[in-house]
């Protein structure tokens, strides 16, 4: 079974932090995302709780606006040993989520939520 | 049943019927490719669209606090799935070919949204061209059947290969 396509329930050895595999992914997505121009990382209360998925809602001015957040999920891998959750919204998406015009995922708040803003060289 | 059991059971059910009209878009394809083209690409493309919504709504349903009721009446899904796909899963596959991977995610996004375009009821005004119901275009009603898909040439050429093959190993590994 490949990395990444499996149960999100079971992961591989975690070598690095939660924390850590977070700034990692959301770096590598600047990388190979040129359109990506921020990604918010939504905390939950739960958020120590092995289980719980790194769940990121990136804006990303490449994908296509639907007036929805839709979150897929995925299972950990080597480099990220966690089960992630990934909504992707177009810019103009964002600002109405922010002014509640677009409801996020049961569970999710801005209100505790960590920032990565698109790194000057990527 | 649960509602996470309910959840789970439908995307049980919804890849293993994306699997199935996966199955039967390889199959039109190598028909179409082996008897001098006498099948309608359209035939093909419309179970390719099939499949890749429903694998779409699989991963969806897996494990996230989606409304099961609203996915359920859903088209759309495959072109916002595409990326967060491409990037969970292929970054350790991908390491130190960060230029690769950009290409193939510009590919990717282009070819899910046209392929989400098929389906009849997307962005029907915009883009009338389907792979099932006939549409009127510039006074002329045009048949699937008669008509090329030039927006999807790129399916035939190594990039969108390349782009089938990640999908079908979507389609292949996922466990519910």
């Amino acid at each position: 079974m490949p990395l990444g396509f499996g149960p999100i329930s079971s992961g591989p050895i975690r070598s690095v932090t939660k924390d850590q595999a977070t700034h990692d992914l959301a770096m590598w997505h600047f990388g190979v995302e040129p359109d990506l121009r921020q990604v918010i990382r939504i905390v939950a209360d739960n958020e120590d709780v092995a289980d719980e998925p790194i769940k990121l809602l990136e804006v990303n001015a490449a994908t296509v606006a639907t007036g929805s957040v839709e979150p897929y999920a995925f299972a950990g891998s080597a480099s990220v040993p966690f089960s992630t959750v990934i909504a992707e919204v177009t810019p103009e998406e964002f600002e109405r989520i922010k002014r509640n015009e677009i409801q996020l995922p049961k569970g999710w708040s801005l209100a505790k939520s960590q920032l990565f803003e698109r790194p000057h060289a990527a | 049943m649960t509602e996470d059991e309910w959840r789970r059971g439908f995307a049980e059910a919804f890849i293993a019927q994306a699997r199935s009209d996966w199955g039967v878009y390889r199959l039109l394809t190598e028909q179409r490719t082996h008897d001098g083209h006498t099948l309608s690409v359209c035939h093909e493309l419309h179970y390719l669209q099939m499949a890749s919504e429903k694998l779409a709504k699989a991963y969806r349903l897996r494990d996230t606090g989606s409304a099961v009721d609203e996915l359920l009446s859903k088209h759309t899904g495959f072109a916002k799935f595409v990326g967060p796909f491409f990037t969970a899963v292929l970054k350790d596959e991908y390491q130190g070919k960060d230029a690769q991977l950009r290409g193939l995610i510009k590919r990717a996004r282009t070819l899910a949204r046209q392929i989400e375009k098929l389906a009849p009821a997307t962005d029907r005004l915009a883009t009338p061209e389907n792979a099932e119901y006939p549409w009127e275009t510039e006074d002329r009603v045009i048949a699937p059947c008669r008509h090329e898909f030039p927006s999807l040439d790129l399916l035939r050429e190594p990039g969108g290969r390349a782009f089938l093959n990640l999908v079908e190993r979507a389609l292949e590994n996922f466990q519910p």
